[in-house]
């Protein structure tokens, strides 16, 4: 994991303290500074939450956004993690759902790329997500600065849609990482798609309580096609981690560089498949924000 | 490739040198080239006289080629053992019978052989017999480990013992290895990683860091401090069952593997089945789940074993119990969001600790109660430990926070276990200086 290259921090504590940013210090004038004697539970369905109550819960809007962002933005070179969650607000309705406004940082999935970009380049985003309770599928709307300019991510994709038409077939794969976490280079494209497929998939499954991670790849079948899409099918493994399970999900995807991400799936504590397609009209659009 | 004799432990040649050696060159030539032996045999043929040598001495000269001679033939009353690929049998078995060449069978199937040569020098490969050469930025199997442990005890007897404290459900050793410079009952720290199965990282930490404690014994003035005045036990495998099942079935299997009658799913969250809070909250009754609390507090033989050992010990100052992941330094509560008495000192002492473990390699930690920082569990080792007076209750979650999870690359056990112990240190440097 590449330590991040700014001036030391201070460590994170509990929910009464995230990282402070000038923003953030004004809000927190408003709340406890010193820990965690539990939330504040206010629950008036009209009023803002301060930021010291939910930190977890802005990081759970965070997270949503996030996987649905990388869906949206459809390209397997341009993934981005969760790096700091800033600020946000709250409104919870107990009955209903909540809703949640939150501004975090992002970086990019993939490790090596922080060497050559440039030391402690960040995205940032901001997003406004709706829980409902019971309900899976979050509303979104979520807009984040450019991270990668568009000509090189596009250059990245179809670098990467070649290597996978060049896989051999039938692909013999066991798990992606192996059990020691190792990812061989000439399979690397088919683990960031089956990430990119996975967003979807996380997107749709996060809650105000739950959160998953693709823990791994069990299976892997690509599909030849008549339209030069890549086409294919996989099992991952999605780690829960509030109940600690693993979700094991069958999911088939469609891509090519520059179009929407077509994607089923089926995972084993949800009954029936789901399906999505990449043209519903979304808002996940990066622009520059000069304010940021 | 190690000289050791097949499947020996003896340091001296076997008897069976040469066979050893061209076996060891079929394997070679398998692995290079991967040629397949499977149904090729070794016949050895006694020939009577000259002329039934030189009869055997026409198969040699045969194209294409029939026959492979590991034995050649020299004189009569010497055997001559000849390889024969499987295609080849047939014709060979015929051209000895009509000659009248009498022959027996040595090796039935080459590639059998082989296979169980292969396992048998990967099995003494790993069960190093110093551990010197063992490899702290690698994963280990259950066997390795234990393996390491007797060698490291043997190293270190000066310091470094080995403790049974009991078995698993499947009856595998649980084995604790205790650190000390003498003294009868020292006030002690407790250290136990792996308590879920999948969190592989946290044996390796495990491992490491004991490494780490007798390398630094005498030049770390505040090691030295520690050990002068404390024992520490450390218990790396806490879930051996759960380990050997991620090594052979499945990778991300969480729990021990007992089975009760009439219930069809296996295994007890070990992390639940502590008795504090046992089946509230964030647990969970039933069995098919990943949290399952078990039947009853410390129904399972991992929990007990430490909860007697612990307990008839009577004078544990710090309990300190490593899983991953997260990136986050916890203490109790985890059953409720009701703070500790010393909560104020905790935070403190967790705060010092992050910021020890981040300067090393720029990582960053949250910290806070369990409950209000991860989420709220009932039954969990350290608020047990709290409260059974043990005012030192910490839980770590190590690398990473999402990325890899619990498959982290080998690559990162050293870094990990290098600014963990930074954060151990302190709190043990602390518990030595807040005597209670």
């Amino acid at each position: 994991m590449q330590p991040r290259r700014q001036p030391p921090p201070a460590p994170r504590s509990g929910p009464g303290n995230p990282r402070p940013t000038p923003l953030l210090a004004l809000l927190l004038l408003l709340a406890p500074v010193v820990a965690p004697a539990g939330s504040s539970g206010a629950e008036n369905p009209a009023q803002p939450q301060d930021a010291g109550v939910p930190r977890r819960l802005l990081q759970q809007a965070a997270r949503a956004a996030l996987h649905f962002f990388n869906f949206r933005a459809g390209s397997p070179s341009a993934l981005r993690v969760l790096a700091e969650v800033q600020e946000g607000r709250a409104w919870i309705n107990p009955k209903e759902g909540c809703k949640v406004d939150v501004v975090f940082s992002t970086e990019r999935y993939k490790p090596e790329s922080l060497l050559q970009e440039g030391e402690g380049r960040l995205g940032k985003c901001s997003a406004r997500v709706v829980f409902k309770n019971q309900k899976p599928r979050p509303a979104i709307n979520v807009t984040c600065t450019r991270l990668i300019e568009k000509k090189k991510r596009q250059q990245e994709d179809y670098l990467l849609y070649k290597q996978m038409k060049q896989l051999k077939n039938p692909l013999e794969i066991v798990s992606i990482p192996d059990n020691h976490g190792h990812i061989d280079p000439y399979l690397r494209p088919i683990w960031d798609l089956a990430f990119l497929g996975s967003s979807y998939v996380m997107w749709e499954m996060t809650t105000q309580v739950s959160h998953y991670y693709l823990a791994q790849l069990t299976s892997v079948r690509q599909w030849k096609t008549n339209d030069d899409t890549i086409d294919f099918d996989y099992t991952v493994l999605l780690h829960e981690l509030s109940t600690q399970e693993i979700i094991p999900c069958h999911i088939h995807l469609v891509w090519y560089p520059g179009k929407p991400l077509k994607v089923k799936y089926h995972c084993q504590e949800l009954q029936t498949p789901e399906e999505a397609s990449g043209t519903e009209e979304g808002s996940a659009v990066p622009t520059e924000l000069s304010n940021f | 490739m190690q000289g050791t004799p097949a499947g020996g432990t003896s340091p001296g040649p076997s008897p069976m040198d040469r066979q050893t050696l061209l076996v060891f060159s079929l394997i070679l030539a398998a692995a290079l080239g991967q040629m397949n032996f499977t149904g090729d045999q070794v016949l050895r043929v006694l020939a009577k006289d000259e002329k039934q040598l030189s009869l055997l001495r026409d198969l040699e000269g045969l194209k294409p080629q029939k026959v492979d001679f590991w034995r050649g033939p020299a004189r009569p009353s010497l055997p001559v053992d000849m390889r024969v690929p499987f295609s080849e049998l047939k014709y060979i078995k015929a051209y000895l019978e009509s000659h009248g060449l009498a022959y027996s069978i040595m090796i039935k199937d080459i590639q059998v052989l082989l296979d169980e040569e292969k396992e048998a020098m990967a099995k003494s490969r790993r069960l190093e017999r110093s551990t010197s050469s063992f490899s702290y930025s690698s994963y280990h199997t259950l066997e390795e480990i234990y393996s390491w442990i007797d060698n490291f005890v043997t190293e270190h007897s000066d310091i470094v013992s080995k403790i049974q404290i009991g078995n698993s459900f499947e009856n595998r050793s649980i084995l604790v290895l205790k650190f000390s410079t003498g003294g009868s009952r020292h006030p002690a720290i407790w250290i136990d990683t792996g308590i879920h199965s999948r969190e592989w990282i946290t044996h390796a930490t495990g491992i490491w860091t004991a490494n780490k404690i007798v390398s630094d014994y005498g030049k770390d003035r505040v090691l030295t401090d520690i050990l002068k005045a404390m024992d520490i036990f450390i218990e790396l495998v806490t879930n051996p069952d759960g380990f050997a099942f991620t090594h052979s079935m499945n990778r991300l299997w969480r729990k021990n593997k007992s089975i009760r009658p009439g219930i069809f799913c296996i295994g007890v969250d070990l992390n639940r089945n502590w008795k504090s809070g046992f089946g509230g909250n964030g647990s969970n009754s039933n069995p098919c789940s990943e949290t399952y609390h078990g039947p009853s507090p410390q129904s399972e033989p991992e929990v007990a074993a430490i909860v007697n050992f612990i307990t008839a010990h009577g004078n544990f100052k710090a309990l300190i119990s490593i899983h991953s992941y997260s990136q986050m330094l916890m203490y109790p509560y985890g059953r409720s969001l009701e703070p500790v008495s010393n909560q104020r000192e905790l935070y403190d002492l967790a705060k010092d600790a992050v910021e020890a473990l981040y300067k090393v390699h720029g990582i960053e930690y949250f910290f806070g109660s369990i409950s209000t920082t991860l989420y709220v569990a009932s039954g969990i080792t350290v608020d047990w430990a709290y409260d059974s007076g043990i005012k030192y209750a910490f839980s770590f979650e190590l690398r990473d926070t999402g990325r890899y999870g619990f498959l982290l690359p080998a690559t990162q056990i050293i870094p990990t276990a290098q600014e963990t112990w930074m954060a151990l240190r302190t709190i043990m440097e602390h518990t030595l200086n807040h005597p209670y």
